[in-house]
């Protein structure tokens, strides 16, 4: 293990610790569990502070030595950006739901214990994350992708005894579990080519080509999905039926934002195949569409604040796609920014909520008179989103006007489109809450639930008057992405340059977009209609429905009756077999074989083998076929022992006479007249002959194959050769011992471990008196 | 010899086979262990070599194969342990459905099958997402 | 019920058919036999007493209600035994004398970290059968007193 760099291994292990730390106050008290996951959440902070600017410092821990397979982890520019996301939000909302988790627990009507499972979940998530931002290597990247997925399902379906979040949970893990798996795929298909899963190794060798394309297309899915881009989009408003700071955390810093941040790790690869990059673009832009069209439409406070991410994490993936230092460190300063404010926004919908009991815009108003700090400090995050000037949100609309209007007229046109419709949206959730005639009663709220929005707003306002150490942060990211990048440097300049021409636009068309969101809903309803009619949404419940009643079919044919899965299981086998034997070469390859005069007392055993064995498949009464089997057992201990092996020889009669004995006593554990029963089903006769027939043909299919593969020794030399010769260095003199427990140690291994599992099983099955 | 080996060992398994396709619970057990007994008896004859006990002092002349001696003995520890499990799965069988003929298990399940009031995911895509929403 | 001269012949043969058990199992490294056979053996004996005095005797006399622990702890022995040499740097499953080590001598044994993971095959074996027996008796005596 080679380590170099300091707090960056504190975070990696702190973080591990965080949920333990949680449980572990959980588990004494309840209530501790917020307080647990509150002080995890601040130590990470502080950590992940610390790594920034720091220099990247490298783990590596070997994996699987032999195969060059180690997981390495470095903290770089982009590293700490995620991290400090992933902890900073991750603080904020954390603090947030120490206030928010009881009020919802009670409102639930659920037990306070029920509350520790939240803290775990959220911290374990901030975990993934934190090693998902350090992974420099795809399968590290994986397996952090993949616990973050399995983390979202539990905490989008906490409120597991309501069905939405049920099906939301898992439509979440369906969506970007299963592309996940193009992930892996892609890792693996890289991997082959190149010989590497580490980063910045197959950086410099990758080479464009169609399958190198396809392997980076499929990772690219993979990420699209998890930032709920067009066409993946549906899981995201779905995903709204989780308690509101879980919302917040998840789709404004965290889950969704993991989607994005794999395209940046991967984007050195990316310029070996300018069509994904390409792509992005385009997915982009449609998303950015869509998700500015509904957020327009909808009424729900959540609703509208996730169909927002989808369209502001198309500004994201459009940045990728077009490159260069603008959009790539831009992107960075874009999801910071973008980070802050949403989250600020989805604790404000949650706050909104909590206040006035409410959850949609044609609802509430007016909440500004009675809530004035949560106005003003919400109304900060909404003007950092709607890219106002002295605040943070401001350059990064900035950054990507600049990396749009080099790339023709279509994209300078739909860029500021796109941000007039952030500016619409945004302008008619704040506006929609805070302005106008109060509509219902407010009642004060906790200050933990507006501390946090405000410090988040605080922050972004300190980012829009010195945005020096922001750009410093974005800058070392995008450095990351593609080494050699110039930093951003930013400011205000009062001068018609085309980005500032470009948002001043935005924001006159955005007010004309809020002005004619209001009067035009019924245009944005019937869009939604139309996407929830034909869009993927209903594509993906169709094939959920569709592998439900293909299932449903499997099921009737093979399992429902488990003779019809034995044939099932054998008939395929055996044509399988039957024809691996037409396949094989057969010129002189059966050989019948020597048999001398001193074998007999081996045939005879033999024989007796094959008659007792027979004789077992006709008697009525169990307790002879129990008998019989045991005769079977016994001759063929005979043939061990002739054949020179006494250790399996011994081995056999003993498990031999124990299974008998166990056979026997579990008869007598069932009444007779049961047994009786059982033993007298008479199949139909046609059914009897069937069974008939396919006892025979296996035996004639068992016949050929054993025949074939005896008559055919191996024609290298024997392993046992080589094992004989070893047994003096294992200190050894019986061979067949040394094998066990030496030599092919861990097939004993795998065998105890097998004996260990049926024991679980046996003890489940038989401990716990049945209830009838 | 090998001919010979080959038949008994296609005897014990077109037995187990056959039994493995009867109705009743125990006599498929049975049929497994007669399976497991055939592959054990060709496994140990896969050995390429017969002759004395692979233990030290050699003998003058061949060897047994100790390596698939090695694998039999493997294979039986496990057979007897997968064995006893299926016996009490059968109890349990039995407990549970007072029944060891495998056509009441599947009339049972086929009754249970009607019980289940699983919805149809395509009855009806907004009415699945609105059930059991909150009102607060 | 059992004749008297059964419970006394089993009652007598329970400590010599450990001891051979035991034998076994220590000699398997040099001659037939080990921590299978060795399991089997005692698992009978056992066996032999609960067909004698019937599972309450039994009970109350033999440990026998530790026998999935027996498993438990066979299994942490064998991969104690399998993966301690990973941590001290050699590959899975490197015993203890190295081939060109000598053994430390007990009489005429030699003692090797091999004979330990034959414990623990024995551990598990045993722990099994006798958890089985001990399971399947409490079925048979569930059904008497009906």
């Amino acid at each position: 293990m080679t380590v170099t760099g300091d707090p960056a291994i504190v975070l990696l292990i702190w973080v591990l610790l965080a949920p333990l730390l949680a449980l572990g106050a959980g588990v004494v008290r309840p209530r501790w569990a917020a307080r647990g996951g509150v002080v995890g959440a601040a130590v990470a902070f502080l950590l992940a502070i610390r790594t920034v600017g720091g220099p990247a410092s490298e783990i590596r821990l070997p994996w699987a030595p032999s195969w060059g397979i180690e997981a390495t982890l470095r903290f770089d520019g982009l590293a700490s950006l995620y991290a400090l996301l992933a902890t900073g939000i991750g603080l904020a909302v954390l603090i947030y739901a120490s206030a928010y988790m009881p009020i919802h627990l009670h409102h639930e009507h659920k037990p306070e214990r029920d509350g520790v499972r939240f803290w775990v979940l959220m911290t374990s998530f901030m975990a993934a994350m934190v090693w998902l931002a350090a992974a420099q290597d795809l399968l590290v990247l994986f397996v952090a992708w993949d616990v973050t997925a399995v983390a979202s399902y539990f905490l989008i379906g906490f409120d597991s005894e309501k069905p939405a979040a049920r099906r939301a949970a898992l439509m979440a893990l369906f969506v970007t579990g299963v592309s996940a798996i193009g992930i892996l795929i892609g890792a693996v298909m890289l991997r082959t080519i190149y010989g590497s899963l580490e980063i910045g190794v197959l950086a410099e060798r990758v080479q464009p080509s169609a399958w190198t394309t396809v392997a980076l297309a499929l990772i690219a899915i993979g990420a699209l999905a998890k930032s709920a881009q067009v066409p993946f989009h549906f899981w995201l408003p779905r995903a709204m039926a989780a308690p509101t700071p879980v919302s917040s955390y998840l789709h404004s810093a965290a889950m969704v934002a993991a989607g994005v941040y794999l395209l940046a790790r991967v984007y050195p690869l990316l310029a070996a195949a300018p069509d994904v990059r390409e792509a992005l673009v385009v997915i982009g832009f449609l998303s950015m569409m869509v998700g500015g069209l509904l957020a327009l439409g909808a009424d729900e406070f959540k609703r509208l604040l996730a169909y927002s991410t989808i369209a502001q994490y198309g500004y994201v993936v459009v940045m990728l796609g077009l490159g260069g230092k603008y959009g790539i460190a831009g992107s960075a300063l874009y999801v910071l920014a973008h980070a802050l404010g949403k989250c600020g926004l989805f604790l404000t919908a949650g706050a909104a909520t909590e206040a006035t009991g409410e959850k949609a815009l044609s609802k509430v108003g007016g909440l500004g008179a009675s809530q004035p700090v949560l106005a003003v400090a919400s109304g900060l995050c909404a003007a950092t989103l709607a890219a106002f000037p002295l605040t943070i949100g401001f350059f990064k609309d900035e950054v990507f006007f600049e990396a749009a209007h080099h790339q023709g007229r279509l994209v300078t046109a739909l860029a500021v489109l796109a941000a007039a419709s952030t500016f619409g949206y945004i302008a008619r959730f704040w506006t929609g809450i805070f302005l106008g005639a109060p509509k219902q009663g407010a009642h004060a709220l906790p200050r933990r639930l507006v501390l946090p929005i405000l410090a988040l707003g605080a922050i972004a306002v300190v980012g829009g008057v010195k945005v020096g150490p922001f750009a410093a942060i974005a800058s070392a990211a995008g450095q990351a992405s593609s080494p050699g990048l110039k930093p951003l440097t930013l400011a205000y300049h009062l001068e018609a340059s085309p980005a500032n021409l470009m948002a001043v636009a935005a924001w006159g068309l955005g007010i004309a977009v809020f002005l004619a969101a209001r009067h035009g809903r019924a245009a944005l309803d019937a869009f939604a209609a139309l996407g929830k009619r034909f869009g993927p949404e209903h594509g993906y419940i169709r094939v959920l429905g569709g592998a439900n009643r293909l299932s449903d079919v499997i099921h009737d044919f093979e399992v429902h009756d488990l003779r019809s899965r034995m044939a099932a299981l054998l008939l395929p086998a055996g044509v399988l077999v039957a024809l691996a034997v037409l396949a094989t070469p057969n010129e002189n390859a059966w050989s019948v074989g020597v048999m001398s005069m001193a074998d007999l007392p081996l045939v005879l055993a033999m024989i007796a083998a094959a008659i007792v064995g027979l004789a077992a498949t006709i008697p009525r009464d169990h307790l002879l076929i129990g008998l019989l089997l045991s005769g079977v057992g016994y001759s063929l201990t005979i043939v061990y022992a002739l054949t020179g092996a006494p250790d399996v020889a011994l081995v056999a009669v003993l498990v031999e006479t124990l299974f008998s004995l166990l056979f026997i006593g579990m008869l007598a554990a069932m009444p007779p007249r049961l047994l009786d029963r059982a033993a007298g089903a008479v199949s139909t006769d046609i059914r009897r002959r069937r069974d008939v027939g396919i006892g025979v043909i296996s035996g004639i299919l068992g016949f050929v194959v054993c025949w074939g593969a005896l008559s055919r020794p191996a024609a290298v030399e024997s392993a046992a050769e080589e094992q004989i010769a070893m047994v003096k260095a294992a200190h050894a003199k019986d061979v067949v011992t040394a094998i066990l427990a030496d030599f092919r140690g861990l097939d004993t291994m795998g065998e105890i471990t097998v004996i260990g599992i049926a024991l679980i099983g046996l003890l489940a099955l038989l401990r716990r008196r049945p209830a009838r | 010899m090998t001919l010979f080996t080959s038949l008994i060992v296609a005897v014990l398994f077109g037995a187990g086979c056959f039994l493995l396709m009867k109705r009743d619970l125990l006599r498929v057990v049975a049929g497994t262990i007669l399976v497991s007994n055939a592959l054990n008896l060709f496994i140990i004859s896969a050995g390429l070599s017969r002759g004395a006990v692979p233990i030290l002092p050699f003998p003058d002349g061949e060897l047994a194969d100790p390596l698939v001696q090695a694998m039999v003995l493997t294979a039986i520890v496990i057979t007897f342990g997968v064995a006893a499990l299926l016996l009490s799965l059968v109890y349990r069988v039995y407990t549970s459905h007072l029944s060891l003929d495998l056509e009441d298990l599947a009339a049972a399940e086929e009754r249970e099958a009607e019980d289940d009031d699983r919805p149809d995911p395509q009855a009806d895509e907004d009415e699945l997402w609105t059930t059991g929403e909150d009102e607060r | 019920m059992t004749t008297l001269v059964t419970r006394i012949v089993s009652r007598g043969l329970l400590a010599p058919a450990f001891m051979v058990a035991f034998a076994i199992m220590i000699k398997g490294y040099v001659d037939t036999g080990d921590g299978f056979a060795a399991g089997c053996i005692a698992a009978l004996a056992v066996l032999l007493q609960y067909v004698a005095f019937g599972p309450d005797v039994v009970e109350r006399t033999l440990p026998v209600r530790y026998a999935p622990g027996a498993v438990a702890m066979g299994l942490a022995i064998s991969l104690v035994v399998t993966f301690w040499p990973v941590v001290i740097g050699r590959s899975i499953l490197t015993h203890a004398p190295l081939p060109d080590q000598h053994a430390i001598h007990f009489g005429a044994l030699e003692l090797l970290t091999a004979m330990a993971f034959d414990v623990g095959v024995f551990l598990v074996v045993l722990g099994f059968s006798v958890s089985t027996i001990r399971l399947i008796a409490g079925l048979g005596q569930g059904r008497s007193s009906r």
